[in-house]
C-alpha cells in the first residue's frame, strides 16, 4: 500500500521525502502539480496538513503538503491597489514588493509577517486587517483553492459581492481542512508616512480602555503599542493615511484629553511603536474585555483594531514567560493564536450548534480523512 | 390587474391544518397566496400585465420565533415538500418567488425583543424587522445601523443578510456583510445555529450564512454593528469633463484614507437630468427617463440604438455628489476640504452642496418610475455589479456595446471601495403593449405579449450579464442572485459551484429550503 501510496503522489510531480517520525512531506513545484497531490491525499483519505496553513491537525501521519515552492508573486498593481501571489509566498516578501510599487499590506502580527501567504489567509486570523471606520475585513480580494480532487475554484476578484455564499470563506481561516490556499489576490493599502503621537495613563488597564474608546468613535489608528507597570502606563499609536493622518491624530488627541490623557512629546514615538516585544509575547485575537482584563502590566501591540476588539500580542515584564501571559490571556476571554504550540483550539461550529453541519460538509466536499 | 387569484391545494389545505395543529398561524387563503407569489423582481411585473402568477405557494406561515421555524422545516421534510422563506417580498431578484410551491414562510412576525447596546455598539433584532422601523427605533436612543438601501421602508433586516445587502452609505459603513457580527438560523434538518460574537476557530459561520438567500439556512436574527447617529453633514457636488476624470478624482479619494459616507458619480444623462440642463435633453431620452408619454415612449423604445447614440451625443461632462457625516463642523470640512481639492486636481468644478442636497431628497423615488415604465409597456431592470478599478473603463464599455441595440443604457458609479467600485446599469426597453391595452384585449393576446416581452427581456438581461462577466466583474454587488442570475453562476463560481453544492447538502441534506435558487 505505501508503494503505491509513493506512486501516485509521485505521479503528482511533487517531490517526496519521508518523515522520520511517520508519514510524507510533499513538495509540490507547481499549483497544478498542488492539484494533484491534493486528489491523491484526498483518495487515500490521509489526514493532510499544509506547512504554515494554522489549524489543520498536528498529528505526524498522513502527508505534509510544503507550498514553499509557490512562491510567485504574479502582478502587482500599486495603482489599483491588489497584488496576485501564490500561497508559498513569505508575508515580509510580499509587503517588500508592494513597496515598490508604492503600496503596503498595512500593520500586521509578527507571526503573520513571518509566515506564508497562505498560512495568513488559512490561519486563525483569516487573512484579516483594520480598515478605516475601526472595521476589518479580510485582506484577500480572491481565493484560489484546491478542491478535494485537484481542481480549482477561483472567486471574482471584486470588491464585494452578492452571488450567494462568500465561497472564499470555506479557506479562510480553514487551516487547509477543507479546501487548500493554491493563490490569492490581495488588497493593499497605498504607502503613507505614518504620523505617531503618545501619551500617559495612570494604568494599563485604563490606557486599553482609551485605546477602546477610540474605536468605539470610529477613530481606531493603524498600530498601537502599550506598556503599563505599576506607575502607569504609556500608548502611541500610529495613524497612516495620506490626508486623513493628521486629522485622526488630532481627533485621537481630543478624545483621549477629554479622558484625562497626558500628552507626551510626538518624538520617538514612531520607533518606540515599532520595536519588537521585550518579553516572551504572544499572540491573541480579543474583545476589549479581554485586553483590558488580561494584566495591570505588560506590553501589548495591537493590529487590526476594530470597535469589537483587536489582534494583539501581549508580553508580561520580569522575563515571565510566553505561558503564563498565555493563561492570564484565556483567564480573560481571549483567544492565544501563536506560538503554534499554545495555539487554543477555539470554539468551533460544534459550539455553534453547527457540529452535525461540519461533519456533513466534510463528506459532501470529499475531504474526510480516516482514523 | 392580478388576473384569477390563485386556489387552495388539497395539499396545502393539508398543510395548512398541520401547520395550526402545531399553533403556527398560516393561510390558504387566495389573496395571501398571490401575495407570497411574488416580489419586486421587475420580470415579474410582465407577468402581472397577463393577469398571472405563475408560481404561488401551498400555503404561507407565519411563525413566532425560531422554534415554530423548526417546527415548519421539520414539517417540510415529512411531507417533501418545500420551504421558502420571505421577509416583505422586496426584493428584485424573484430569490423569494416559490417556484416550486411549498410553504412560503413569511418570517415578518418573528418577535424577538431588540435589544439596542449603545455602549458596546451593538443592536439585536430579529430578522422580520423592516429595516425603516429599525433605524426609526435606534435614532430614538441616538444611534444609527447606517445602512440606508432604497429598500428601507420595505425590506426586512433578514432579507438584507440573505441577500448580502448594500445601502447609499456603505462607502462609510459597509454593505450588510460588514455590520453583521453574529446570528441565529435554522438549518434544513430543523437544527438552531448560532454563531458567535467573538474569536471563533475555523472558517466564519456567519460570513456562509450570509448571502445564501434561504438556501441553506432561514435567518432568524442577528446581532448588527451600530454606531452614535452623526448630527452633521458636509455636501458637494463636483462636475467633472468626463467620466474618466471622475472614475481617477474618486480613486484618490479613497486612496488619501477619506472616507466620505456617500459617493455616486453620474454618467452624462444622469448628469443632465439631475442637474438645471435638463432641457438640453433630447426628448426622446427624457420620455424614457421619465417614463412619460407612453406611446411615445415604445416608439422611442423601438430604436434603442439611436438612443444610445443620442446618449452618446450628449455633453461628456460627469456629475459627483458625495458628503461627509460626523457631529463636528470643522472636522467635517477639513475632510470635505481635502476631498475637493482631490476632485478640483482632476479638473472637478465644485457646484456647492446643492447637487448632493437634491440626490439625498429624491434618492428614494426613482424606483417609483419603474411602475410607470412598465404600465407604458417598457421594461426596466437595474445590474449593479462590481470591478477593480483597472477593468472600470473596459466594463462600461463592454456592457454598453453589448445591450446598445436592445434597450437604453444608463449608468452611475456608487458603494466606492479603495480598490474598486459597484456600477449600476440601468435598463429599459420595449416589452410589448401597454398595461391598459393588455387589460382590454384577449387571453391569447395576452399570452403572446407576455412571450415577447419575456423574450425582448431575457435577451437583453443575458447581454448585459454576459458582458459584465466576459469584463471580469462579479455578476451581483448588492441585489442577490435570486432567479434573475442564476443563469450565470457557474460563470461567476467556475468549479465554486462544487464547493455552493457541498454546503447545500450539509446544511439543507432534504432539500427543503428555497429549492431552485441559486441553482441548487
Amino acid at each position: 500500500m505505501i508503494d503505491r501510496l509513493r506512486q501516485d503522489l509521485g505521479a503528482s510531480g511533487a517531490a517526496i521525502v519521508e518523515e522520520p517520525q511517520g508519514g510524507y512531506r510533499v513538495t509540490p513545484p507547481s499549483i497544478a502539480s498542488l492539484g494533484r497531490a491534493v486528489a491523491v491525499v484526498r483518495a487515500w483519505k490521509l489526514p493532510l496538513r499544509v506547512r504554515g496553513s494554522g489549524d489543520a491537525p498536528g498529528n505526524a501521519r498522513g502527508v505534509l503538503l510544503d507550498v514553499g515552492s509557490l512562491d510567485r508573486i504574479a502582478s502587482v498593481d500599486g495603482g489599483t491597489g491588489i497584488v496576485r501571489v501564490e500561497a508559498g509566498c513569505n508575508v515580509a516578501a510580499l509587503e517588500a514588493a508592494a513597496r515598490r510599487a508604492g503600496a503596503t499590506l498595512g500593520p500586521l502580527l509578527p507571526s503573520v509577517r513571518a509566515g506564508s501567504v497562505g498560512a495568513w489567509l488559512a490561519g486563525p486570523t483569516r487573512g484579516e486587517r483594520g480598515v478605516p471606520g475601526a472595521r476589518r475585513e479580510t485582506a484577500a480580494l480572491s481565493v484560489t483553492a484546491v478542491l478535494a480532487d485537484g481542481r480549482l475554484a477561483e472567486s471574482r476578484a471584486a470588491p464585494r459581492s452578492a452571488t450567494g455564499p462568500d465561497l472564499d470563506h470555506l479557506a479562510l481561516g480553514g487551516g487547509g481542512r477543507l479546501c487548500v490556499v493554491a493563490a490569492a489576490w490581495i488588497r493593499l493599502f497605498p504607502v503613507s508616512p505614518a504620523l505617531a503621537a503618545s501619551w500617559t495613563f495612570r494604568s494599563l488597564p485604563t490606557a486599553v480602555a482609551a485605546l477602546e474608546k477610540l474605536c468605539l468613535e470610529r477613530s481606531a489608528p493603524a498600530r498601537a503599542r502599550i506598556v503599563g507597570s505599576g506607575d502607569g502606563a504609556r500608548l502611541a499609536m500610529a495613524w497612516e493615511g495620506l490626508e486623513t493622518a493628521p486629522m485622526e491624530r488630532d481627533r485621537s488627541a481630543r478624545i483621549l484629553s477629554a479622558l484625562g490623557a497626558l500628552a507626551e512629546s510626538d518624538r520617538g514615538a514612531n520607533y518606540w511603536l515599532r520595536e519588537p516585544s521585550s518579553g516572551d509575547a504572544v499572540e491573541v485575537d480579543a474583545r476589549w474585555a479581554s485586553l483590558r482584563g488580561w494584566s495591570q502590566q505588560g506590553e501589548l501591540q495591537f493590529f487590526g483594531m476594530h470597535a469589537g476588539g483587536a489582534f494583539a500580542t501581549l508580553a508580561l515584564p520580569d522575563a515571565r514567560g510566553a505561558e503564563e501571559a498565555a493563561a492570564l490571556a484565556r483567564a480573560a476571554g481571549a483567544r492565544v493564536i501563536a506560538p503554534r504550540r499554545m495555539r487554543d483550539a477555539g470554539p468551533g461550529w460544534e459550539a455553534m450548534g453547527a457540529g452535525a453541519v461540519w461533519r456533513r460538509l466534510v463528506e459532501a466536499l470529499g475531504v474526510e480523512e480516516a482514523p | 390587474m392580478t388576473g384569477p387569484l390563485p386556489a387552495a391545494t388539497a395539499r396545502g389545505k393539508s398543510l395548512l391544518s398541520a401547520l395550526e395543529q402545531s399553533g403556527i398561524a398560516a393561510s390558504c387563503d387566495p389573496a395571501d397566496l398571490w401575495a407570497a407569489s411574488r416580489d419586486c423582481w421587475p420580470r415579474a411585473l410582465l407577468w402581472t400585465k397577463a393577469g398571472l402568477s405563475p408560481h404561488p405557494p401551498e400555503v404561507v406561515a407565519w411563525p413566532r420565533d425560531p422554534e415554530q421555524v423548526a417546527a415548519v422545516i421539520r414539517l417540510a421534510v415529512e411531507r417533501q415538500t418545500c420551504v421558502v422563506p420571505m421577509g416583505s417580498g422586496s426584493g428584485v431578484c424573484g430569490g423569494s418567488i416559490p417556484v416550486r410551491g411549498g410553504i412560503a414562510l413569511d418570517l415578518k412576525k418573528l418577535a424577538a425583543p431588540l435589544r439596542i447596546d449603545l455602549p458596546s455598539r451593538t443592536v439585536e433584532v430579529a430578522a422580520g424587522m423592516i429595516g425603516a422601523r429599525l433605524e426609526e427605533l435606534l435614532q430614538e436612543k441616538g444611534a444609527t445601523l447606517g445602512h440606508f438601501p432604497s429598500s428601507i421602508r420595505s425590506a426586512t433586516v433578514g432579507g438584507w443578510l440573505a441577500t448580502r445587502s448594500a445601502a447609499q452609505l456603505s462607502t462609510r459603513y459597509g454593505k450588510i456583510e460588514d455590520l453583521v457580527i453574529a446570528l441565529e438560523a435554522v438549518d434544513g434538518t430543523g437544527q438552531v445555529l448560532r454563531t458567535l460574537d467573538g474569536p471563533s476557530a475555523g472558517p466564519d459561520l456567519t460570513q456562509l450564512l450570509v448571502g445564501s438567500e434561504g438556501t441553506l439556512a432561514v435567518i432568524t436574527s442577528a446581532r448588527l454593528r451600530i454606531w452614535p447617529r452623526p448630527s452633521r453633514q458636509w455636501l458637494r457636488g463636483v462636475r467633472f469633463p468626463s467620466l474618466q476624470h471622475g472614475f481617477r478624482a474618486l480613486r484618490a479619494v479613497m486612496r488619501s484614507g477619506l472616507r466620505p459616507s456617500f459617493a455616486r458619480l453620474n454618467d452624462p444623462l444622469d448628469t443632465l437630468l439631475a442637474g438645471k440642463s435638463a432641457p438640453a435633453v433630447p426628448q426622446p431620452l427624457k420620455w424614457v427617463a421619465f417614463g412619460a408619454q407612453a406611446e411615445a415612449l415604445r416608439l422611442a423604445l423601438r430604436a434603442p440604438s439611436i438612443l444610445n447614440r443620442l446618449v452618446d451625443a450628449l455633453p461628456r461632462s460627469s456629475l459627483l455628489v458625495f458628503g461627509f457625516e460626523g457631529d463636528l463642523e470643522d472636522d467635517l470640512a477639513e475632510e470635505g476640504d481635502a476631498a475637493l481639492a482631490l476632485c478640483e486636481a482632476e479638473e472637478g468644478e465644485n457646484l456647492g452642496s446643492a447637487p448632493a442636497e437634491r440626490f439625498l431628497e429624491t434618492r428614494y423615488q426613482p424606483q417609483f418610475q419603474q411602475a410607470k415604465l412598465f404600465a407604458a409597456g417598457a421594461f426596466a431592470d437595474t445590474l449593479e455589479v462590481a470591478t477593480t478599478w483597472d477593468r472600470l473603463d473596459a466594463l462600461l464599455l463592454a456592457v454598453r456595446h453589448a445591450v446598445a441595440g436592445l434597450a437604453l443604457v444608463r449608468a452611475h458609479f456608487s458603494h466606492v471601495y479603495l480598490e474598486g467600485c459597484a456600477v449600476e446599469f440601468s435598463l429599459v426597453g420595449l416589452a410589448g403593449q401597454s398595461f391598459e391595452d393588455a387589460a382590454s384585449g384577449s387571453r391569447d393576446d395576452a399570452e403572446l405579449d407576455l412571450e415577447e416581452g419575456e423574450a425582448r427581456y431575457d435577451a437583453c438581461w443575458k447581454a448585459a450579464l454576459s458582458a459584465a462577466a466576459d469584463a471580469g466583474a462579479t455578476l451581483s454587488h448588492h441585489h442577490g442572485v435570486g432567479l434573475a442570475r442564476q443563469i450565470l453562476m457557474p460563470r461567476e463560481h467556475g468549479e465554486g459551484m462544487r464547493q455552493l453544492r457541498a454546503l447545500k447538502q450539509a446544511f439543507d441534506p432534504h432539500g427543503v429550503l428555497n429549492p431552485g435558487k441559486l441553482l441548487l
